[in-house]
């Protein structure tokens, strides 16, 4: 068992080795003759213009927390689909449970007006 | 999973029930701004938990539900208490809460759900829950710490928590994902099984151990885990810091009681060395940063991770003595100190809320203005130091009774002057409370209404009843413990 360990920390420490060795032979022996051009940004697209610190609105966020409600559903009901002829009247119940306690989160963001974009 | 295993999970079902039931009443009464109705529904709710865990607890039942939740006495002591706790909390947040938020049904709502969290965190034997029981309660906290919206501090509260929270989570899994590779199982008796037949690989089991109690220490605030507590308790509403030091530090304290014991049998010895360390860097730590506090809400946090390290002296001194095992301790010391310190946190709040100040100078001369008010909070500090014939006295005697008893002697004797270190500062404050001038004659504070009032007289009457009528406290606690205990040593 510690053997096999040992392995995974000697390959580590090589993956962890591997680019700083690449990059450091590469700044030994490569020329180094910056210029204007060379330095610029290149391959990630125009400067940017104006701060990048942009403020996104909350509301985003609450949609995308609704959708985790349907989200988790599917994840949960798929396989129950699936397996529905063999898994009895007792998850089937379980799952009506499920499926109330994420129909009540709905409504009541629903009702508290979480839906409406202000 | 059996029909008929519903019934052990009657206080979680009731606590699921309360919660949607206080959220329910929140949406139907369009006039619920004030969160009354929530609360009273919570209110219900948690006493009829409480109740379902102290009948579930005398029917002496002893069951694995669905192979990952245990039904047993120790699970439901801290059921019982925890959800007293809550109750508390929520009876005399009423009124204090008013106007500072206007979604307070959710106030209401989030701590049933985050007592409906401990009650699975506490009963979880199995990894995968005892992760998920510990991250429902920390999101539901963090919720609950940043509840004011738009006050600086709560919302620095909830964000140093989270931050945290999110490591020590994810250095716990990383802990579990070890033992799983080690044991290949997640159940806590199946991984001990696994650990002491294969003549144990000694340094997963430490690395293991070590990673754990990242988690562990976070929730029950351990020192060196605990950075994010004192902020967190100073910033936070005061009754949702009534909650997180003591039902919240609770519920850490079960689970890693828990799966020490029944999965960490083989390492007896080097966790409780571990542990004994962290209780004593806890203890010291602690008190010595209290003492220089002026703000009495953020003393009382640096004092409520100095008790964490007391209790934890239970869990260190660890053993098979009949009176003094250690884990019995924990379990008097827990439940003295939720009455205490949610009767401190919560005169405080009275306090707070009409001098509007946490400064030691708002308690200077409050005998004259507050004498009620003094009178509790002299006896909640009284019970903080440990002073008979409170409940904070037969707690400490049972924890370190067992350091001495597990010849653990370095620890009982830090933990004996540490005792003496924070009287220094729970004194000061009843020094100034009594003795010092006010310098300007402040409003006369009253209790607070009625929930406030009645919950803070309710908090004194079981300090002195843990304190004076103390054994079948200790009977509790001692059957609480027998089977965790016949089941590691």
């Amino acid at each position: 068992m510690l053997d096999q360990y040992g392995l995974i920390g000697a390959l580590t420490i090589i993956a962890f080795a591997f680019p700083f060795v690449g990059l450091g032979a590469a700044w030994l022996v490569r020329p180094k003759r910056p210029d204007p051009i060379k330095n610029s940004i290149y391959e990630c697209g125009m400067e940017t213009i104006g701060d990048t610190w942009v403020q996104f609105r909350a509301q985003y966020y609450l949609f995308a927390l609704m959708f985790v409600v349907f989200d988790i559903e599917v994840m949960f009901l798929y396989p129950f689909a699936v397996a529905f002829d063999q898994v009895g009247l007792f998850a089937v119940v379980e799952a009506i449970i499920f499926v109330v306690m994420l129909a009540f989160a709905l409504v009541y963001a629903w009702r508290k007006r979480a839906l409406e974009w202000q | 999973m059996n029909i008929s295993d519903t019934l052990f999970l009657a206080p979680e079902l009731i606590l699921l029930l309360t919660g949607f039931a206080a959220l329910g009443v929140d949406l139907a009464l369009r006039r619920n701004t004030d969160g009354r109705a929530s609360a009273i529904v919570a209110l219900v709710g948690l006493l009829l938990a409480f109740v379902a865990a102290l009948n579930l607890a005398a029917s002496g039942v002893n069951a694995v539900i669905a192979s990952t939740m245990a039904v047993d006495a120790f699970a439901l002591f801290f059921k019982a208490v925890t959800t007293i706790g809550v109750a508390l909390v929520i009876l005399a947040s009423m009124n204090y809460m008013k106007g500072r938020s206007k979604y307070l049904g959710e106030f209401y709502a989030l701590l049933v759900f985050a007592t409906l969290a401990i009650s699975i965190t506490v009963s979880a034997t199995n990894l995968i829950l005892v992760y998920l029981g510990i991250e429902f309660l920390s999101i539901t906290s963090y919720i609950l710490a940043g509840f004011i919206r738009g006050d600086k501090l709560s919302e620095e509260a909830a964000t140093k928590y989270f931050l945290y929270g999110a490591t020590a989570g994810a250095v716990m899994l990383y802990g579990i994902s070890l033992l799983y590779g080690a044991t290949g199982a997640t159940d806590l008796a199946a991984v001990g099984r696994a650990l002491s037949a294969s003549g144990a690989n000694f340094y997963l089991g430490i690395a293991a151990i070590i990673f754990l109690v990242v988690g562990f220490g976070f929730k029950a605030t351990w020192v060196p885990f605990h950075h994010w507590a004192p902020d967190t308790y100073d910033g936070a509403p005061t009754p949702v810091t009534a909650y997180l030091s003591t039902a919240s530090k609770a519920a850490g304290f079960a689970v890693a009681a828990r799966v020490l014991i029944i999965a960490m049998p083989e390492f007896a010895t080097d966790w409780t060395n571990y542990l004994a360390a962290l209780a004593i860097l806890t203890m010291s730590v602690a008190n010595f940063v209290a003492l220089k506090q002026r703000s009495v809400k953020r003393m009382l946090a640096y004092s409520s991770v100095a008790h964490a390290g007391y209790i934890l002296i239970g869990l260190a001194a660890i053993g098979s003595d009949p009176t003094f095992n250690g884990l019995n301790g924990l379990l008097i010391y827990i439940i003295a100190y939720i009455f205490t310190n949610v009767g401190a946190f919560l005169t405080v709040m009275a306090v707070e809320r009409q001098a509007h100040s946490n400064d030691i100078e708002a308690y200077a001369g409050l005998v004259r203005r507050a004498p009620a008010l003094t009178l509790l909070m002299t006896i909640f500090l009284l019970s903080l130091a440990g002073i008979p014939p409170t409940a904070g006295f037969i707690g400490k005697f049972f924890v370190l009774g067992a350091a001495v008893q597990q010849d653990m002697l370095v620890l009982a004797a830090v933990g004996a002057v540490n005792v003496v270190i924070a009287a220094a500062y729970y004194l000061n404050v009843v020094r100034y409370m009594f003795f010092v001038d006010e310098e300007d004659e402040g409003p006369q504070i009253s209790l607070g209404g009625a929930g406030l009032g009645s919950a803070l007289v309710i908090c004194a009457i079981m300090v002195f009843v843990i304190g004076i009528f103390a054994q079948p406290f200790i009977t509790w606690a001692g059957q609480s413990v027998n089977l965790v205990i016949a089941a590691g040593f």
